[in-house]
Formats: C-alpha cells, structure tokens, sequence
C-alpha cells in the first residue's frame, strides 16, 4: 500500500525528537534513513506517471468520469501524504541541526563534528551542505550589526566569578588576565568563568 | 497541530473502516490485490488522510442529476468511538485507557469532530480532557527531588499522546519550580 513507507519514516522522526527530548543537552542525529527517502520518492515517480495516464483517459473519456476521478484523487492523496511525511522528516533533522549550530557556536562545525557528539557520517550530503550553510549564516550574524552582543552566550547567570573546571580535551595553552594556563586532558583549573564559557560551552571543559 | 507535526501525521495514519459508494476498477491496491476492482458496498480500511478526502468528494457533481453528490466512500462509525467506549468515558473518565483504544485518541477525535460535526461527541470529549487534566496535574505535581525517575503509576499508563505531551510539560514545570525554590 502506498504510504506505508513513509509512515515508517515518520515513525523514525519521532524517535528521533524523544531520544533528543529525554536528554535536552546534547543533541545528536542518527543515521539518515537514504534507502527509505529513496524508496518513497520512487512510490512518488510511479504515482506521477498513473496520474499522467488517468489523466489522458481522462481526456480520451475511455472511462466512467467519476470513477477516473477518484482513481486520480486516490493518486493525488498518496503523493500530498509522501510529500507531507518527507517534510516532516526533514524538518525534525533541519531543525536538531540548527540547534547544533547554535551550540557549538563560532567553532568551525564540520570539524568540530569529528569526534564530538555528531558524527559527520549520519547526515546526507545535502545536510551537511545545509549545515555548512547555515553555520556560515550565524557568524555572518554575530559579526555583523550585532558583533556587541554575545549571542550564543549561557542564558543561565553565573553564580560565581571563578569556577572550578576539568578539561575533557587537549586545547593547548590559552592567556588569560590572571596568566596562561595549559590545557591537558585531566587537569583542574580555578579560573574566572568569562574567560573559559566558551571552552566549556564547546566542550573541551567541564564545570564541576 | 501543522503541517510538520509529527504526532499529527501519525495520528492521520490511523486506520477508519470505509464502504465503497460506487464500482471502482483498478483501485485494488488499495486492498492489496492489485489490478482488480473494488466493489460497490466493499467494505475496507483506509488511512485517515485517504478516507477523509474520499468520504467529502463527491462522485458526481450537478450537472445532470439534480440529487446530492454521494461520496466516493462512506466513514463507518469507528471502533473508537463506539457506544461502549463512550459510555465507559461517561462512566469514569479518569478510569478509561485511552493509550490501548488509540494512542492518539484526542487528535483523532477532534478530527473526526470536525469532519461530522458530532456535538454530543464534543462535549463527552471535552468534558473528559478537563477530568483528565486535572488527574494529569495532580501526578505531575509530586515530584520527588531527588529520583528524576518517575515510577509509573497505572494511571500514566493510560495517557494517549497529546495528554503525555501535557503531564510532561507540567511535570518539568513543577520541578523548575521547586529547584528555583531551593536554590533561593
């Protein structure tokens, strides 16, 4: 039956949105399900070309009128049904996608992807061309009119100046006010949180 | 509810038993043999998303008879709506299990609503949302600090999609609630 597939894809989504929506931290994308999308949007080419065909019968007047145009309602449903679910779909990943944008902001994405969280080889071509896309989009925002407001900054205050912090990823040195400190997996720090939020925002630093 | 929302793509797919109005050949597949033709009063399960257009659409419009258009396909009162559910929903709305009737009985019964006009349907529905909110409300506030995992009660067990939807956007309210309480 026409649609069946597409609903497995929609069942797909969904799983996708609750294992985002348990953990709203991270956020992560499996694998792009191709051979389904490939698969209905060969149901979509057959049924453009029944409709092509009823539609010369209908012309020809070879059959009963209502009956053709119910046949051709029946075809038309299933291609708005395929379309709807194929969107849907898209929309979900485009949507888990932006969101890993903002996260990981100014970090160039694509290679912040490897090893982190998202692997680059769960998305389609054309997602990580999206991805790409957008990413260049967000920092043309930040560096732009708007270059005076931190955009992507923690929306929770801080409660303290310094912090404690233990570094997850090598990152090499970085200078700060108070001297430079080297960043080797393992070590702890105490340190004024302005000046690593946005290590820990791209996770090479941990908050204890 | 738009067009890119899942549960409401999902809850289209719910299956509605039809009758056929007229002779339809080479609509087969539909039933699963292809090439073959569907008979007048062949009774089959279609999709929400089919049935709804085809239950509207008219066969033949005015131009030579004079009588209504009879529908391609007639929409059979679905097991989900029949007597003894509603009747059990009057009985004790919060003691019905939606999940097991459909798991996305809210959204279908406002579509089906809204296709019939049903107001009995409408009332009984509503009446029943209000009930169950309220129990939903009154689960989602014991929140226990400590254990974020929830023991299941038998009565969350029943929740169909939407209100699950509604007992865990309240239950992260009252716990952002009660930590912004502690922390102060």
């Amino acid at each position: 039956m026409y649609g069946d597939l597409a609903n497995k894809l929609v069942l797909e989504a969904k799983r996708t949105k609750q294992l985002n929506g348990r953990n709203n931290q991270r956020y992560a994308l499996p694998m792009y399900h191709e051979e389904l999308v490939q698969g209905i949007l060969r149901e979509v080419n057959q049924l453009k070309r029944n409709s092509e065909f009823l539609k010369d019968q209908q012309q020809l007047a070879l059959m009963d009128d209502k009956i053709s145009k119910c046949q051709y309602f029946v075809t038309l449903l299933c291609m708005e049904r395929n379309k709807r679910c194929l969107l849907a779909y898209q929309k979900v990943r485009s949507d888990i996608l932006n969101s890993l944008a903002w996260e990981n902001n100014g970090l160039d994405i694509m290679s912040g992807l490897i090893g982190a969280e998202q692997d680059t080889s769960d998305l389609s071509h054309q997602e990580q061309d999206y991805l790409k896309e957008y990413t260049e989009l967000l920092t043309e925002l930040k560096s732009g009119e708007l270059a005076d407001i931190d955009l992507s900054g923690s929306l929770t205050p801080p409660s303290d100046v310094f912090i404690d912090v233990r570094v997850l990823k090598d990152a090499g040195e970085i200078q700060t006010e108070y001297g430079a400190f080297n960043l080797i997996k393992d070590s702890q720090f105490f340190v004024r949180q302005s000046d690593v939020e946005r290590l820990i925002q791209q996770g090479y630093l941990q908050k204890i | 509810m738009g067009y890119y929302d899942v549960d409401d793509i999902l809850a289209d797919s719910a299956e509605f038993s039809c009758k056929f109005q007229y002779d339809m050949p080479g609509l087969g597949y539909l039933a699963g043999n292809p090439g073959r033709a569907i008979d007048k009063n062949a009774r089959l399960d279609l999709p929400l998303w089919l049935a709804r257009i085809l239950a509207i659409v008219g066969g033949s419009e005015d131009e030579y008879d004079t009588e209504e258009a009879v529908p391609f396909v007639e929409l059979l009162p679905p097991e989900i709506f029949s007597p003894k559910v509603i009747n059990a929903i009057k009985a004790d709305p919060t003691a019905i299990d939606l999940h097991s009737i459909s798991s996305h009985f809210l959204t279908l019964s406002l579509k089906w609503i809204a296709l019939f006009g049903d107001e009995d349907l409408a009332s009984i529905c509503s009446s029943m949302t209000l009930l169950r909110a309220l129990e939903i409300n009154a689960h989602a506030s014991s929140v226990n600090f400590a254990s974020t995992a929830e023991i299941a009660s038998p009565f969350l067990l029943t929740l169909d999609e939407s209100e699950k939807k509604l007992y865990r956007r309240s239950h992260e309210a009252y716990r952002e609630h009660k930590r912004w309480m502690v922390e102060r």
